[in-house]
């Protein structure tokens, strides 16, 4: 069987940091790059799917992305991933989260796995809608926010577990081929062996154009994306201010606000 | 999809070809050949002259990098100095606030961008507000910002500056003495340890019941202020009193009488105060105030004894704790049926073999890992616990000195990262043990063996090619401060 997960390398903020010139995202020279925390949950969950089968699993990594997106496609190699897939094209820069979904779903139709995993979001950008798009273009049955997971390697169904407010959980028996949201906390994801990550160094990544994946210029970009960032900005500061005095005194100021608050 | 589309490994660091290096230019030509801005930085105060130049080049050629380094707490002085001297750090508010926040910033850099940022100052008075508030600044840059800064928030700043020195706080006194913010000045001054002795005399004379409560409590308040504000009936100058070990006994014992806890909680926990006052306080209904005894060195038998029959279990807990107390209360509160009296028991650091092997048979795990910490325990009760499954219990044997090498040597192999990470804090792990933890998945574990006693050279240059940056600074740094001190016999 084969498990396909997608992965994305998102942006971390230094506390000062600058807007671009466009005012359309951060200048990245502030930003630091990273694998997506959700990410390594589903790609342990992959893995110990993996490894407690007596059939073969076959695990695969996809990223949509620049060059700089194989550091996080090897880190997912060095964990244990079989293969990483990269799909770039310049056109691709400005794809909300729905075209994206586009894209994940022509790699899937190309690569034909039982499962899909993905985060239930991106750190950076938190649309939560990535993982659920790609369902829809593939129209393959879907779990969001899946926080336990049971399945036997070539059956037709899986039970999954959803998290809910409150603390609830829904159980759900889903249809395989499906989709699944991965939630944190799911499982303790691994650290890659410093062995692992001297191999994955050395394995292939392959690098996939739109038309490897069926796709064209025209499927791709903010102008055929359902949505398009127009501005990015540092909404003007609330009203704060600083406590000062002795120690004592900022003391006995934090709990004169406390009390007011509460109504004493 | 093309062949040519499969890309491998571009991401991978090459191992050097060089061995260990036996000069501080080679170290410094390996960095540089290493392309890692990180190993640059580790290098760079041992450098000089074109390779320095060509260190500086790799640092600072993307701004990105030198953003990076100019925020980065471990980035080394010489570095930070370099940023700040360069024309990145002298041109760009981004790298310039960075260098400012940096705790390793030194006086020198710090000096460098307040004289040479005047235009950006200008523009924004948080780098001066920055650089007055950093502990590595310079008194002559705080003297500067005293006599010429309009900015109250910088002039807040140095107030609060224990860099600042008894002078710099005088001349800002006099210089805002007619200020609106002179209030706040007095509030931060009492609090500064550099004010002085007669500074605090006069804040003391002008200031709120707050000002005069941090005077009293200041290290350099003169006796004088203290006998005098003996009468003063505010509570928080009383607090501060309790605790003054340089208050007379008849006033701890009028102390003593106060309704506020906080007073009487102080003057129990006070060295100066006598014995008979002690005994006195252990009768008192706050088991706050109990709770500070229990901690005090010098209780007598009788308080100890009344003390470990207290109904209040962080009383006996404390009591537990201390190590003054005789072996007989000891075991007694070690089968205290609350787990945490039992646990101080076993932390004690005067809690005898035979207690500790009582206590290892604990049915609590919170237990048996107290005892598995303490370093007095036995080879043979560490053998026993060695046969734990509790993660605690395991990580207190992994950091015992008297834990054998065979039992450590199995658990640097385990699956819990706090286990192994408890071997590699052990002093006593040999090089044998601590060999295969040269190869432990998580980075941090890693980098803790490049300070390892235990392992040889050559078993810390083997991590030169390590995939975290930070792991690779720091066998850059620990082989330059090597190479020097060999040049230095």
């Amino acid at each position: 069987m084969k498990i396909l997960i997608a992965v994305k390398q998102v942006a971390a903020l230094d506390e000062d940091f600058e807007i671009r010139a466009d005012e359309k995202d951060v200048d990245e020279d502030f930003l630091l790059y990273d694998l997506n925390e959700w990410d390594d949950f589903s790609l342990e969950e992959a893995m110990k799917i993996k490894e407690s089968s007596d059939s073969e699993v076959e695990v695969v990594v996809v990223s949509i992305g620049p060059d700089r997106v194989d550091e996080s496609l090897r880190k997912c190699l060095a964990k244990g991933a079989d293969r990483a897939i990269r799909v770039w094209d310049d056109s691709i820069e400005g794809s909300d989260a729905i075209a994206i979904g586009k894209i994940l779903a022509a790699v899937a139709k190309k690569e034909a796995p039982d499962l899909v995993f993905a985060g239930v979001q991106s750190s950076d950008h938190s649309y939560a809608s990535t993982g659920i798009s790609t369902a829809a273009y593939l129209n393959w049955p879907h779990a969001a926010v899946v926080a336990d997971f049971k399945y036997q390697p070539g059956a037709s169904q899986a039970v999954v577990r959803r998290e809910l407010e409150g603390g609830m959980l829904q159980e759900v028996e889903i249809n395989c081929p499906a989709v699944l949201t991965i939630q944190l906390g799911i499982n303790k994801p691994r650290y890659a062996s410093l062995r692992g990550i001297k191999q994955a160094a050395a394995k292939p990544i392959e690098e996939l154009s739109l038309a490897d994946v069926g796709l064209s210029t025209g499927d791709v970009g903010a102008g055929n994306s359902m949505s398009r960032v127009r501005r990015m900005y540092i909404p003007e500061k609330g009203r704060a201010e600083m406590i000062e005095g002795s120690l004592a005194e900022q003391a006995a100021k934090i709990i004169q606000i406390i009390n007011e608050f509460k109504g004493a | 999809m093309n062949v040519l589309n499969m890309k491998r490994g571009k991401a991978c660091r090459k191992p050097f070809d060089m061995g260990m290096p036996a000069k501080a230019t080679d170290l410094v030509r390996l960095a540089i050949k290493a392309g890692d801005p990180y190993c640059a930085a580790a290098v760079h105060n041992i450098a000089t002259g074109r390779d320095k130049r060509r260190l500086e080049a790799l640092m600072f050629d993307k701004r990105r990098n030198t953003l990076l380094l100019a925020r980065w707490e471990h980035t080394p002085a010489s570095v930070l100095e370099a940023i700040a001297n360069s024309s990145a750090g002298n041109g760009d508010s981004g790298v310039v606030i960075r260098l400012d926040k940096n705790p390793n910033a030194t006086a020198k850099a710090l000096s460098q961008l307040y004289v040479g940022q005047a235009d950006v100052r200008q523009l924004n008075s948080d780098f001066t507000v920055l650089i007055a508030q950093h502990l590595h600044s310079p008194v002559s840059v705080l003297a500067s910002i005293v006599q010429l800064s309009e900015d109250e928030q910088s002039l807040k700043a140095v107030s609060r500056n224990p860099a600042a020195s008894a002078e710099v706080l005088s001349v800002m006194l006099e210089r805002m003495a007619n200020s609106k913010i002179i209030g706040v000045l007095y509030k931060n001054l009492a609090e500064n340890p550099s004010t002085s002795t007669e500074l605090l005399d006069f804040i003391y004379a002008k200031g709120d019941e707050y000002v005069r409560a941090a005077v009293i409590g200041h290290a350099r308040c003169s006796q004088a202020v203290i006998d005098e504000s003996v009468s003063d009936k505010d509570v928080k100058i009383m607090r501060k009193l309790a605790v003054n070990a340089r208050v007379s006994s008849e006033t701890l014992v009028n102390l003593a009488a106060s309704h506020d806890v906080a007073v009487r909680c102080g003057v129990a926990s006070n060295v100066a105060s006598p014995e008979v006052l002690v005994m006195r306080l252990l009768l008192d209904d706050s088991c706050l105030v109990r709770r500070a005894i229990a901690a005090r060195l010098d209780l007598t038998a009788a308080s100890i004894n009344a003390l470990a029959n207290d109904k209040d279990s962080w009383v006996r807990q404390w009591l537990a704790r201390n190590p003054r107390i005789p072996r007989k209360v000891l075991e007694r509160l070690s089968v205290d049926f609350e787990v945490d009296v039992r646990r101080a028991v076993a932390r004690n650091t005067c809690c005898p073999v035979g207690l500790l092997k009582a206590l290892a048979k604990d049915q609590s795990a919170w237990v048996r890992s107290a005892v598995a910490y303490q370093h007095k325990s036995p080879k043979v009760v560490m053998e026993a616990l060695a046969t734990d499954n509790n993660i605690d219990v395991l990580s207190g044997v992994a950091n015992n000195p008297h834990t054998p090498q065979m039992i450590l040597q199995d658990l640097a192999a385990s699956p819990e990262l706090d286990i192994r990470r408890g071997v590699i804090l052990n002093k006593y792990a040999t090089r044998k043990t601590l060999l295969p933890l040269l190869e432990d998945p998580y980075y941090l574990h890693r980098l803790m063996l490049v300070g390892s006693v235990r392992l040889k050279g050559k078993d810390k240059w083997s991590l030169r090619d390590d995939p975290d940056f930070q792991v690779r600074f720091m066998v850059f740094r620990w082989m330059a401060s090597r190479l020097c001190e060999s040049a230095v016999r």
